[in-house]
C-alpha cells in the first residue's frame, strides 16, 4: 500500500472531525473520498499533508511514518496537494508558480542562490524546461506568462494540478478538482486525471460530483460524520445500503 | 523572464555609477554627509525589506544594527581589536543573537510577530540604557569610539575616505541581497509572503526560509551598525529605539516593498526630504506620517510601482490587456 492511515482521530474541542479512521491507498490508483458536507473529507486531506496534527492514530507512506512531521517535509517524501478554493500565488506568472513547486528538485538554499554558480544555473534552467513542459502538457503551454491571479477557473485549477506535480510526487491529493468547472472542462479534467494513472501516479480525491467520481475512480470510500461508512468499487458504493441512507436527503449517489 | 535578467545589472550598475560620481562633484562634507547617510539608511532599508519580502514585519530589526555596533565599539575601545577585524565580528555577533530570537519570535506570525519584535526592540533599547553603565555608557551614550583607521596604506577618518568606505559596503549588500532577489530564493521568499500553506505543502520550508531571512538581514543591519558606530564615534540607546525603527518602515514601504528596488528609491527620496525637513525638528515625523498615509492611499505598492502603473494605464487607454500585475505588499 502506498498510503496508510491506522486509527486516525481529528478532534476540533468537543466536535470529533474525524473518528478511528482506517484506510488504505493503493499505488497507481485513483481513489476517492466521498461523503456528505462536514463528513470530515478536507480534514483528513489536512491530516495527511500535515496541516493540522492528529490527535491518534497514525499515518504511513511507503511503510513509513509520515504523522507528526511538517508539511513541507511530508511534500519532499511524495506526497503533494491542492487546496478546495484554489490556492496560487496570485501575483506571479503561471510558470513562477510551477517553478515554487519544482522547489525541491531544483536548487533551493541561500548558498547556490548568492554563488550564482554554473551548476545552480543549470538546474534552474532545467527546472524551466520541465515546468514549460509540464505546462504544455496540462494544455497550459500558451498562459505560461500570464499573472496566474488573473487566469480563468478551469487554468487556475490546471495550474494547482501543475504545481502539485512539479514537486515530483508520487501522491497526489486533489480537493474538488472538478468544483465550478462545465461538463467539457470536467471531462478534459478526468481525461488528466486517467492519463496520470497511466504514468503510475497515484491519485486521492474529495470530489462532489458523483457521476465523475463514479467514472473515474478504481476505489471510493465515503466518509460520513467522520467515521467510515463504505469503501469499495463504484458499483459496490453505488448499491450499498449504508451509503444510500447517508446521502438520503441530499443526493443520491450516481444520480 | 528575459527583462528581469538585464534589470539588475542595470539597477546596480546605476546605483554604483551615482555612488562614484558624488564625490567628484562636491567635497562639501555636508553633502558627503548626507550622502553617506543614504548609503548608510539604503544597507538598512534593504536588509529590512529582504526580510519583508518572506512576509514578517521585524519591528526589532534596528536593534540588530545597535547589537552590531556597540559589540564593535566594545571590541575596539576594550578589547583592542581593529575596526576591520570588528567590522565583520560586529555584524555576526547580531547575526548569532539572531538565530534564538528569530527562532522564538518566527513561532507565531503577522500581528503577534509585529508585536514580539517590537516587545524585543523595546527590551534591547532599556538595556543599552539602564545595564552596564560602566560598560554601554547608560542615558549619557557611549563615547570614544574611534575612526576606522587605517587600512591597506589608505587612512580612513576624513569625510571623503569614510563615504567611499560606506559605499563599497553599501554596494557588497546591494549586489547580494538583489541577486538574491532575483534568484530562486527571491521567488520563494515572494511565494511564502503570497501563501505561506501552499508554499509548505509543495515542500518549501517556510520557517526555514524566514529565519534565513531574519539572520542575513541581521548580519547587514549589524554590518551598518558598526559602520554607524564609528562614523557618529557616539552610540545612545535612542539610536536604536523606535523612532529611528519608524521611519526605517516608512522609508522601505513608501518605496514600496514588492520590489526590491523600491527601498532604494524609498531611502533616498526620505533622507533628502528629512535633510530638507531638518528645520521642523520634532515635526518632522508628522510629515512622514502624512506621507505615509498618502502614499498607502494613492500608491499603496510604493513609489516604485508608479511608473509600472502608469505604463499599464497607458496600455489599458490603448485597449491592450496588462501583461504584469504590479508586485505589491501583503504583510
Amino acid at each position: 500500500m502506498l498510503l496508510e492511515l491506522r486509527g486516525v482521530s481529528q478532534r476540533f474541542g468537543g466536535l470529533q472531525a474525524v473518528a478511528d479512521l482506517s484506510m488504505t491507498v493503493a499505488p497507481g490508483s485513483i481513489h476517492g473520498l466521498i461523503g456528505p458536507n462536514g463528513a470530515g473529507k478536507s480534514t483528513v486531506f489536512n491530516l495527511i499533508t500535515g496541516v493540522i496534527p492528529l490527535t491518534a492514530g497514525e499515518i504511513l507512506f511507503k511503510r513509513e511514518r509520515i504523522s507528526g512531521l511538517r508539511s513541507a517535509e511530508i511534500c519532499r517524501r511524495g506526497i503533494a496537494r491542492t487546496f478546495q478554493a484554489t490556492a496560487l500565488f496570485r501575483e506571479y506568472t503561471v510558470l513562477q508558480n510551477v517553478l515554487v513547486g519544482a522547489h525541491r528538485l531544483a536548487a533551493p538554499g541561500l548558498g547556490p542562490a548568492l554563488l550564482w554558480s554554473a551548476s545552480y544555473r543549470e538546474r534552474e534552467r532545467r527546472a524551466r524546461e520541465r515546468g514549460h513542459a509540464l505546462l504544455k502538457s496540462l494544455g497550459l503551454g500558451a498562459v505560461a506568462s500570464q499573472v496566474a491571479g488573473q487566469l480563468p477557473n478551469r487554468d487556475q485549477k490546471a495550474l494547482a494540478l501543475a504545481m502539485a506535480l512539479a514537486t515530483g510526487a508520487e501522491l497526489v491529493i486533489l480537493d474538488e478538482p472538478l468544483a465550478g468547472l462545465t461538463d467539457q472542462e470536467k471531462a478534459e479534467t478526468t481525461a488528466v486525471l486517467r492519463r496520470l494513472r497511466e504514468q503510475s501516479l497515484t491519485v486521492l480525491l474529495v470530489e462532489h460530483d458523483m457521476k465523475a467520481v463514479m467514472g473515474v475512480c478504481d476505489t471510493v470510500t465515503v466518509l460520513d460524520h467522520g467515521v467510515r461508512i463504505a469503501e469499495g468499487t463504484p458499483r459496490e458504493i453505488q448499491t450499498n445500503a449504508a451509503v444510500i441512507e447517508a446521502y438520503l436527503g441530499a443526493e443520491e449517489p450516481g444520480a | 523572464m528575459e527583462r528581469r535578467a538585464a534589470a539588475p545589472v542595470a539597477g546596480v550598475g546605476l546605483i554604483a555609477l551615482a555612488a562614484a560620481t558624488l564625490p567628484l562633484i562636491t567635497r562639501d562634507s555636508y553633502y558627503l554627509d548626507v550622502a553617506t547617510t543614504i548609503l548608510m539608511n539604503l544597507t538598512l532599508t534593504m536588509s529590512f525589506r529582504l526580510q519583508v519580502s518572506t512576509g514578517q514585519i521585524n519591528m526589532a530589526h534596528i536593534s540588530f544594527m545597535g547589537i552590531g555596533a556597540y559589540a564593535s565599539a566594545l571590541l575596539v575601545t576594550r578589547v583592542g581589536l581593529s575596526f576591520w577585524a570588528t567590522l565583520w565580528l560586529g555584524a555576526l555577533v547580531a547575526a548569532l543573537l539572531a538565530v534564538p530570537i528569530g527562532s522564538v519570535a518566527l513561532r507565531v506570525s503577522g500581528p503577534y510577530y509585529f508585536l514580539i519584535t517590537f516587545a524585543f526592540s523595546e527590551v534591547v533599547r532599556l538595556f543599552f540604557n539602564n545595564f552596564f553603565e560602566g560598560l554601554f555608557g547608560g542615558p549619557s551614550g557611549l563615547v570614544g569610539i574611534p575612526k576606522p583607521g587605517r587600512l591597506l596604506g589608505l587612512v580612513f577618518d576624513g569625510k571623503p575616505a569614510l563615504y567611499g568606505l560606506m559605499a563599497v559596503l553599501c554596494l557588497i549588500v546591494v549586489v547580494a541581497l538583489v541577486r538574491l532577489d532575483y534568484s530562486r530564493f527571491g521567488l520563494t521568499a515572494g511565494a511564502i509572503r503570497q501563501a505561506d500553506l501552499v508554499a509548505e505543502t509543495l515542500g518549501v520550508n517556510v520557517f526555514r526560509y524566514k529565519l534565513t531571512a531574519f539572520v542575513l538581514g541581521s548580519f547587514v543591519a549589524g554590518l551598518a551598525g558598526v559602520f554607524f558606530a564609528h562614523f557618529r564615534q557616539v552610540l545612545h540607546s535612542s539610536d536604536f529605539g523606535l523612532e529611528p525603527m519608524v521611519l526605517l518602515v516608512v522609508f522601505t514601504v513608501i518605496g514600496g516593498t514588492g520590489s526590491v528596488w523600491g527601498p532604494v528609491i524609498g531611502t533616498i527620496v526620505m533622507t533628502l526630504a528629512s535633510e530638507l525637513l531638518r528645520e521642523l525638528h520634532h515635526y518632522e515625523i508628522l510629515v512622514f506620517g502624512a506621507v505615509l498615509i498618502l502614499t498607502m492611499l494613492f500608491a499603496p505598492e510604493g513609489l516604485v510601482a508608479l511608473s509600472g502603473a502608469a505604463r499599464r494605464r497607458l496600455r489599458r487607454l490603448r485597449g491592450r490587456a496588462p501583461a504584469q500585475a504590479g508586485a505589491g505588499l501583503a504583510p
